[in-house]
């Protein structure tokens, strides 16, 4: 077994014990990539140097015989859209490209503190903005499993990258599915937190009220471990909860799912889904049942029907105002002009992409006078129905599954210019977010092309460890995800 | 037409910079006089990507004090909003603000006028919200008109604000001065804001409009940033006058902002109608609502002082001032603690009043000082008024005295040794003696007495004169009298 194959757990073992040094990890996975890169163009910064000073700085703690953090000599790769002190944080946008943040995401803080190494930044859609990483100014990431197809998104190079076995895990952000559905297309374990377990300082915003930090990873032991990592409080985001976290690792020693409750969601019918995707719900359904689970119906009519139109004004609304101060005054990209207005204009026309400028525009629409009341303030009430409605749920199931997407992976520039399309592909993992919900998408097998199929288990508010737990059983019956080879055999 | 009056209708917007020692938002130390352009900032005041906003509980509560100090409600469940625009002086293009949920509403002041009386003046709301920062627009002769360039110094981006807006109750320029002088004692009294209009501690708009006794109501024009007491109430006179004259001739009032030129003494518009900005309101996303604990508003209500119009109530009524006096020296808390710190040591409430007011405030203003660091402290002011009370020493010798232990910053004792005062004074056989020889070195002031050619009694006095000057001061007038006429006429 090569060493950029081995999860996270085993990478710090092998440390511990002395059976390679953090170095040989750190370079086994900067070769990995190195060679699929070509291929799949996952990686936006690769951090050659200070990875390898922090790898070996984990090496002479293990001579000195201290003791190792949990997450000690582990590479990782980050989304480029969680600030980076000193390394060029870009959001895949023309208008950062040059920019390197004064200071760490929080969650940057906490993986050096457990000891992992920082490996490089990811390729996305341009602030966090799409679902196929196309929307990228550094260009498109492709599916590790089928490269000419997408990797989802929008955190499409972060899902790749741990697909294709550059890094055990990798972190994402997650506005309306941009880690779930990534993970279901690249066939790996994507975990969204419940909202507020995850600082988002030094997150870019898109969406502030929905956007979470969270985990993509191989194995479900290795989500636990980043989970317990970065899911402290943070007096710098007043959004961060402050209840305390448990160890989420004591999630996993599950022996059945009995006297748990499975909630499927009758209007399901309804979707047009992908009837190899369809099959491997059916049977993680099945899966669920044999493990002991109570298989229940429910009802999220307000979901079904307003989840969508809901989601993308309130998102689009914040993402406006999020945005509105890349204005060439301060950082990145500032161009020549005559005047204020026009360095504004000027600046804000070259630096951002059509998705993105069609976003802002559909945002600043809703939230202006005239049509606040019609779109933003209505949209508010439909959110909270549709939180009533999930809380209305959680009383007679104790999770909920759901495909992740309606589709596995589609094919580059399928949908680059059906942006309405687009946004269906969202459609069941946005309502998660609109009601701050955790949701955990696995994969459960591939299409008969060879396309991961995913699907995501929706928990209750806090319930990572229910998640974890399924998803343990999951793993011990069916396996955890396989390395993608990317072309490359 | 001659027989047409105008009334102005003003209300105001006071933004008063908080006196917290960190931004609203972040850690950042809000001391920015002197300070190099753009060293007070970190990531969350410069609204880099990524930052977020942390609410600083301190200014929180300055908030509340001074909205229960303005007899507002306070609303324990409250929310921020993003007031979006663009501007350079704007680092995230929004500004975190309190719009349809402000921390208090609906209080009220009253406010004294010439006559004696006094008026309420309703205050709409106050809420809280972050400042922005400065521009710096530098042309070669340092104008903004024509400038080549601007900078921004985000130094003051973040500092806390609260906005009190008042109702439209004020009905003259003299009152909206008065209003203001009264708003800045409030916050300084309470120690919630400098109240320096000069530094930009304490800024006002004004919203004027007239009415016409025929009906007639003028359009509201809104005049922003007037930066002195002077500027205010000269802007609004002109403007009343302005607006008052265009509807006597009939003429339409524009809705706009105007601008008060200093230098030019009139106000100019500066914004037209078109440009007004939606400024898209939505509530943010970055702050959960803010939720005042259980008794958080009774524990402020609790550490705020006695109000100024308060204490001068009390001093009139428990001292027995006059309304000028109890005014004086209730204006300012420390001086008013001084006068209370004197009385409470012993002196009468009227001789210290007379103290206070007079050499006091003299010796402060020669000094150039503050009260909090007046030499000599209340206690041995007390003391020295109770020697005057009790005729141990005279007026004028303790008016030495005190000059001498406020010049030198000595105690009492020492002041009365260094200016040869005892006290007791000069009385009895000590005086006698004094004055037999006062009367030997005058022989012939004595004979014209006493051959009653002094008919007038002025040559009496002159040897009473001379009595004083040697006991200088220290010794009771009335005794040197009597045992001057019993000598003279042994
Ligand atoms: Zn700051």
């Amino acid at each position: 077994m090569k060493l950029y194959e081995l999860s996270a757990a085993q990478i710090t073992r092998g440390i511990h014990e002395g059976k390679f040094s953090a170095s040989e990890v750190f370079l086994s996975c900067l070769a990995r990539a190195e060679v699929l890169e070509p291929q799949i163009s996952a990686m936006l910064t690769i951090t050659e140097e200070s990875g390898m000073a922090q790898a070996k700085a984990v090496d002479e703690a293990v001579a000195s015989g201290k003791k190792l953090p949990p997450l000690a000599g582990v590479p990782f790769v980050v989304k480029d859209n969680m600030c980076t002190k000193g390394i060029p944080t870009t959001c895949a946008s023309k208008m950062l490209m040059q920019w390197k943040p004064p200071y760490n995401a929080t969650v940057i803080e906490l993986l050096a503190e457990a000891g992992a190494v920082l490996m490089g930044k990811t390729n996305l859609d341009e602030f966090a903005m799409g679902g196929t990483t196309e929307h990228s100014v550094y260009g498109a990431t492709s599916n590790p499993w089928k490269l000419d197809c997408v990797p989802g998104g929008s955190s499409g190079g972060s899902a790749a990258s741990v697909s294709a076995g550059y890094v055990p895990f990798s972190l994402g952000s997650d506005t309306g599915g941009s880690i779930r559905q990534p993970a279901a297309f690249c066939g790996i374990y994507g975990f969204k937190p419940t909202y507020g377990l995850v600082s988002r300082r030094g997150l870019a915003a898109f969406a502030s009220s929905l956007d979470q930090i969270g985990p993509f990873a191989r194995t479900v032991e290795d989500l636990a471990l980043v989970l317990n990592a970065i899911s402290q409080k943070d007096e710098l985001d007043s959004t961060c909860s402050c209840r305390p976290r448990p160890d989420y690792t004591k999630a996993l020693n599950a022996e059945s799912l009995k006297g748990r409750r499975v909630g499927v969601i009758k209007e399901i019918q309804e979707y047009a889904i992908d009837p190899e995707v369809r099959k491997a719900f059916d049977q993680t359904l099945k899966f669920c049942e044999r493990q002991g689970a109570e298989i229940v119906e429910i009802t999220l009519p307000t979901m079904v029907e307003y989840g969508l139109p809901c989601y993308y004004i309130l998102a689009l609304a914040e993402a406006s105002s999020n945005l509105a101060r890349f204005d060439g005054v301060r950082y990145g990209l500032s161009t020549d002009a005559e005047s204020l207005l026009d360095l504004y204009t000027k600046t804000r026309a070259q630096g951002f992409g059509l998705e993105v400028k069609r976003r802002i525009l559909v945002g600043t629409y809703v939230l202006s006078s005239g049509y606040y009341d019609a779109y933003y303030l209505v949209a508010q009430k439909a959110r909270q129905l549709i939180k009533q409605e999930f809380v209305k749920a959680f009383g007679s199931v104790d999770t909920i599954l759901l495909p992740t997407a309606p589709s596995p992976a589609f094919k580059k520039g399928e949908l680059i210019n059906d942006p309405i399309q687009m946004y269906m592909a969202d459609i069941f993992t946005l309502p998660v977010n609109l009601a701050g919900l955790p949701a955990l998408s696995l994969n459960a097998g591939f299409s008969a092309d060879g396309r991961p199929l995913g699907v995501q288990f929706i928990g209750q508010w806090w319930d990572e460890e229910g998640l974890l737990s399924t998803a343990s059983l999951h793993e011990k019956t069916f396996g955890c995800a396989p390395i993608a080879q990317g072309g490359v055999r | 037409m001659a027989d047409l009056t105008f009334k102005p209708v003003i209300g105001l917007e006071i933004h008063v910079q908080l006196a917290t020692k960190s931004k609203l938002f972040c850690s950042c130390s809000t001391d920015y006089i002197g300070v190099a352009p753009n060293t007070n900032v970190c990531p969350a005041c410069l609204g880099l990507p990524g930052s977020l906003p942390a609410l600083n509980a301190k200014a929180v509560e300055y908030g509340v004090k001074a909205a229960l100090a303005l007899n507002c409600t306070i609303n324990t469940a409250t929310r921020f909003h993003r007031k979006n625009y663009f501007y350079a002086d704007l680092p995230k293009a929004y500004q975190i603000s309190q719009y349809d949920l402000p921390i208090a509403e609906k209080g009220y002041v009253d406010v004294s006028t010439e006559e004696g009386g006094s008026y309420r003046i309703g205050i709409t709301r106050l809420h809280l919200e972050e400042d922005a920062g400065k521009l710096v627009h530098e042309a070669s002769d340092g104008r903004l008109v024509g400038a080549d360039q601007s900078f921004v110094d985000y130094n003051r981006g973040g500092i806390p604000l609260a906005e009190i807006v008042s109702e439209p109750d004020i009905r003259s320029a003299a009152e909206a001065k008065e209003y203001v002088t009264r708003l800045r004692q409030l916050v300084r009294y309470l120690g919630v804001s400098d109240g320096d209009m000069e530094k930009g501690s304490l800024r006002v708009d004004a919203n004027i409009s007239v009415k016409c006794s025929d009906g007639r109501w003028g359009n509201r024009a809104e005049i922003k940033n007037l930066n002195s007491l002077r500027a205010l109430e000269r802007a609004l006179e002109y403007e009343i006058k302005r607006q008052s004259q265009l509807l006597a001739e009939g003429e339409e009032i524009t809705q706009e902002t105007r601008h008060w030129d200093d230098v030019e003494g009139v106000t100019r518009a500066t914004r037209s109608k078109e440009e007004a900005h939606d400024y898209r309101y939505f509530p943010e996303p970055d702050l959960p609502p803010l939720i005042l604990p259980e008794g958080y508003v009774e524990k402020v209500r609790n550490t705020l002082p006695e109000l100024p119009w308060q204490k001068m109530e009390r001093f009139m009524s428990s001292y027995e001032l006059n309304e000028t006096d109890a005014m004086i020296l209730s204006e300012h808390m420390a001086l008013a603690d001084f006068y209370e710190a004197c009385v409470e040591a012993g002196a009468s409430p009227l001789r210290a009043s007379n103290w206070v007011r007079t050499e006091v405030l003299r010796v402060m203003n020669e000094q150039k000082i503050d009260i909090t660091e007046f030499p000599v402290d209340a206690a041995a002011l007390a003391q020295l008024i109770a020697k005057v009370d009790d005729n141990k020493i005279s007026t004028t010798a303790a008016r030495e005295v005190f000059d001498t232990m406020a010049a030198k910053k000595v105690s009492l004792e020492e002041a009365m040794k260094i200016c040869g005062v005892e006290e007791g004074g000069i009385s009895g056989s000590d005086l006698e003696k004094m004055i037999r020889n006062i009367l030997e070195n005058n022989t012939d002031v004595v004979e014209t007495i006493k051959s009653g050619q002094d008919k007038k009694g002025k040559k009496q006095k002159f040897l009473q004169g001379l009595i004083m000057k040697e006991a200088r001061g220290q010794t009771d007038p009335r005794e040197a009298a009597s045992l001057l006429a019993k000598l003279l006429e042994e």
